[in-house]
C-alpha cells in the first residue's frame, strides 16, 4: 500500500511539469467523466431499460429490456451455458432467469425475469441515421447504477459476412475414404447436433456426399446461423440432423491477424451477422448485449460485437424489432 | 515492428483564444455541457464529413494497404512514411467509389513518418484543406478517417470521433481508435481541415498517434521533389546493389548484350525476356559490356524501376520492371 502510493506520487512528479499543458487530463477525454456528463438523460434511460446479466456477481453482459413484465434480449454466446445467471436492471436483482429461446444468426437469446412495472426500450424511428451522429452504449456498471460510453455511428450499414465462410466444424479423417469425422469444433452445430468422431457424413441438403470437395460446394452460398440437413451413419444407424452452420473463421481460431493483436479483446463471434451498424464505442467484448442510443434516448439498435479496437456492431433496430417480436412469438408469448 | 511511443514533449503550437472561422464554440469548452453543445459537435462533423471522406483514400502497395488524403485537385495524396514505404514507387490508390488509380509515391520523411504520394491518372480530385494555420489545439475535437483492416466498399471509410488529447514534438494524440489499415489516413479538426495523418498506435486504446501537419508543411519541397528525408524508423533507405534482374548476358558484336539465359521466375522472366534477346540500353544507357550493367545495377536496389531498350528478331521493344531483392 505504502510502497503504492510513493510509487504513483514519483511517478505523477515526473509526468506533471512537463505534460500540465499539453495532456488533457484523463476527465475531459472522449470518454471521460466530464464529457460522459452531458449525456445524463441518455443515461437514465439505461438505468432503467438496459439489464445487467451476471454470472454470480460478475457482469458477463447487457441486456435490452422489451416488455414490462421481464423479457430481456441479450447476447447469446456470452450467456451460453451460464448457471448462476442473474440480471440486475435499475437497483433491483433478478435471480431467477429463464432462458428462453435463442437466435443462432444473430447470437441473441430472449431470457425472462419475473418482474412487473419494467420500463421497455422506445424503438427509434430508423437506423438510417447519418454518420457522424451521436450514440450511446453501457459503459462500466455499479451494483445500483449505470455508466455510459458515447461515440458515433462511423461506418454504412450492411452485412458481416461470416469469416473464412458458414462451416459445419467438423475436421475429418485424411486417411479415410469415407466422409469421417475426425473431431468436432467444441464451439460448432455439429456439436450441438451432437455429432461424434467416427460418425461418417452421406449426405447434405439432400445431396450424397462422397468427397470433402462437395461439402464446399454445397456450403459455399450459405450463411452463418443457417442450418442445413445432414444425414450420417454411426455404425449401422442412418441418422438425420439439423446441424447449425457457423463462421469458420471463429471456430477454428488458431489465425489471430495483426489487428486482432492490437486490439486487445474482441468478440469471439463477430461475424456473419445479416446487418449491422458500425459505431465507435469500445466498450470490453463482454459487454455487448446492451441498447444502443440516440440523443432522445431511443433505442437505435443492440450492440452485438465488438469486431477490433475501431469498429462495434449493433443490430440495426428494424431488425431488433423483428427479432423480438419472432423470438417472443416463439416463447409462445 | 514496435516504434517507439514516448516522446520528448515541447510546447509547439501557438496558445491562443481567438476565434477562428469555422471553429465550433464547443472547442473552447472544457467539456460538452449540454445537449446544445452535444448537437453542435454532431452539426459541425456532419458538415465537415462528406468533403473529408470523398478525398480520403485506400493506398494500396505490394506489402499490405494503408490510407491516405487527397490535398489537390490535380491528385497530390500525403500518407505516412511507413505506407509509402520508399520514394518513386509504384501503389495503387483507390477512391470511395471503388475507383483504382495508377500512383506513385514521391518524397518521404522517415523520421516522422510523413510522405506524399501523386495520382498518375489526369483528373480533377475531391480534396481536402490542410490547416496550414495551426488552429488546432488540445482538447480540440477532432475526427479520423481511414480504410480500417483494408478497402471495403460496402462498409466505406470508418469515421471515429475524439479530442486531441495530447500534442508533443512532432506527434499528435486523440483518442479516435486507429487500428492497421488506418495508417495514413487523415485526422481532421470539426471545420473539415487536415491536422494530421495516421502513424501509429499504442498497447492502451487511448494511444492512438497522428503526424501533425507541420511536418509536411516545413519539408514540402522535398515531399514534392520525391527526397527521401530523414533516417528511420518509419522507411528504410534502399540498400544499393540487393536488386535482382535474373540475366546471364554476353556482349554481341555491334552493340547491346545476348540474353544466354533467364533466371526462373525472375523479374526478367516475368517481364517477358527471353533468350536470345538483345538488350540495347538500360536506363537510357546504351551497353556495351556485361561490367557496365552490373555497375549500373550496383547502384540500384530492390523494388527499383528499370527501363529496358531491348530487340528480338530485328524488332525494338522498351520493357519496363522492378528489380527484385536478391
Amino acid at each position: 500500500m505504502n510502497a503504492n502510493r510513493i510509487l504513483t506520487i514519483i511517478s505523477a512528479g515526473l509526468l506533471l511539469p512537463a505534460t500540465a499543458q499539453q495532456s488533457l487530463e484523463s476527465a475531459y477525454r472522449t470518454t471521460g467523466t466530464a464529457v460522459v456528463a452531458a449525456f445524463e438523460t441518455q443515461r437514465q434511460v439505461l438505468q432503467t431499460s438496459s439489464a445487467v446479466i451476471l454470472d454470480g456477481r460478475k457482469e458477463i453482459a447487457y441486456g435490452v429490456v422489451i416488455s414490462a413484465d421481464g423479457y430481456i434480449l441479450t447476447k447469446a454466446s456470452e450467456v451460453a451455458g451460464i448457471t448462476g445467471l442473474a440480471v440486475t436492471v435499475d437497483q433491483t436483482t433478478y435471480r431467477e432467469v429463464k432462458v428462453l429461446i435463442v437466435d443462432p444468426t444473430w447470437d441473441v437469446a430472449l431470457l425472462k425475469v419475473e418482474a412487473s412495472g419494467l420500463v421497455p426500450v422506445v424503438y427509434a424511428p430508423t437506423s438510417a441515421v447519418p454518420q457522424g451522429t451521436w450514440v450511446v452504449a453501457n459503459g462500466a456498471t455499479t451494483r445500483t447504477g449505470r455508466r455510459l460510453l458515447a461515440g458515433i455511428v462511423s461506418a454504412k450499414i450492411r452485412e458481416i459476412p461470416a469469416t473464412g465462410g458458414a462451416a459445419l466444424g467438423v475436421i475429418l479423417n485424411a486417411k479415410s475414404k469415407l466422409l469421417e469425422i475426425d473431431a468436432v469444433n467444441e464451439k460448432s452445430g455439429a456439436k450441438e447436433a451432437g455429432l461424434q468422431k467416427g460418425d461418417v457424413i452421406l449426405s447434405l441438403d439432400g445431396k450424397k456426399v462422397t468427397k470433402i470437395e462437395e461439402i464446399g460446394a454445397i456450403l459455399k452460398d450459405r450463411k452463418a446461423g443457417s442450418t442445413i440437413k445432414l444425414i450420417y451413419r454411426r455404425k449401422t444407424d442412418e441418422v438425420t440432423v439439423d446441424v447449425r452452420l457457423a463462421a469458420r473463421g471463429e471456430m477454428f481460431t488458431d489465425q489471430m491477424n495483426r489487428n486482432d493483436q492490437m486490439s486487445g479483446d474482441f468478440s469471439p463471434h463477430r461475424s456473419g451477422f445479416p446487418r449491422v451498424m458500425q459505431h465507435d464505442i469500445l466498450g470490453s467484448r463482454t459487454v455487448e448485449g446492451g441498447p444502443l442510443l440516440d440523443l432522445d434516448g431511443r433505442c437505435l439498435g443492440m450492440n452485438i460485437a465488438r469486431a477490433n479496437r475501431a469498429e462495434s456492431f449493433a443490430i440495426p433496430v428494424e431488425d431488433l424489432k423483428e427479432l423480438a417480436a419472432r423470438l417472443m412469438k416463439q416463447a409462445g408469448k | 515492428m514496435k516504434f517507439p511511443l514516448i516522446f520528448p514533449i515541447v510546447a509547439l503550437l501557438p496558445w491562443g483564444a481567438f476565434a477562428e472561422e469555422g471553429r465550433p464554440y464547443v472547442n473552447d469548452l472544457k467539456a460538452p455541457e449540454s445537449r446544445k453543445d452535444l448537437e453542435a459537435i454532431q452539426k459541425a462533423l456532419g458538415l465537415a464529413l462528406p468533403k473529408a471522406r470523398a478525398a480520403t483514400v485506400c493506398i494500396e502497395i505490394k506489402e499490405g494497404s494503408g490510407s491516405g488524403v487527397i490535398v489537390s485537385a490535380d491528385g497530390l495524396v500525403l500518407t505516412a512514411a511507413h505506407v509509402a514505404v520508399g520514394v518513386k514507387k509504384k501503389v495503387t490508390v483507390i477512391l470511395e467509389d471503388g475507383t483504382r488509380l495508377k500512383a506513385e509515391t514521391l518524397g518521404l520523411v522517415a523520421d516522422k513518418d510523413a510522405a506524399m504520394v501523386r495520382i498518375l491518372e489526369p483528373g480533377t480530385y475531391p480534396f481536402v484543406e490542410i490547416d496550414r494555420a495551426e488552429t488546432t489545439r488540445l482538447g480540440d475535437w477532432v475526427f479520423a478517417l481511414g480504410h480500417s483492416g483494408g478497402f471495403d466498399k460496402e462498409r466505406g471509410s470508418v469515421v471515429r470521433l475524439g479530442r486531441l488529447v495530447r500534442i508533443a514534438s512532432a506527434t499528435f494524440q486523440s483518442d479516435c481508435m486507429l487500428i492497421g489499415g488506418d495508417s495514413g489516413g487523415p485526422l481532421f479538426n470539426l471545420a473539415g481541415k487536415l491536422v494530421g495523418i495516421h502513424s501509429r498506435v499504442g498497447q492502451q486504446l487511448q494511444v492512438n498517434m497522428h503526424v501533425p501537419m507541420t511536418e509536411y508543411v516545413s519539408n514540402w519541397d522535398g515531399l514534392m521533389k520525391g527526397e527521401f528525408i530523414g533516417e528511420g524508423p518509419f522507411a528504410q533507405k534502399p540498400a544499393k546493389g540487393n536488386g535482382f534482374l535474373g540475366l546471364a548476358t554476353e556482349p554481341r558484336q555491334g552493340g547491346g548484350l545476348r540474353v544466354m539465359k533467364v533466371g526462373s521466375k525472375s523479374p526478367a522472366e516475368e517481364a517477358g525476356i527471353k533468350e536470345g534477346d538483345i538488350i540495347l540500353k538500360m536506363n537510357g544507357v546504351a551497353l556495351e559490356n556485361r561490367e557496365q550493367m552490373q555497375g549500373l545495377l550496383k547502384e540500384m536496389a530492390a523494388g527499383d524501376g528499370l527501363t529496358l531498350e531491348t530487340e528480338r528478331d530485328g524488332k525494338a521493344k522498351t520493357l519496363t520492371l522492378e528489380l527484385g531483392e536478391r
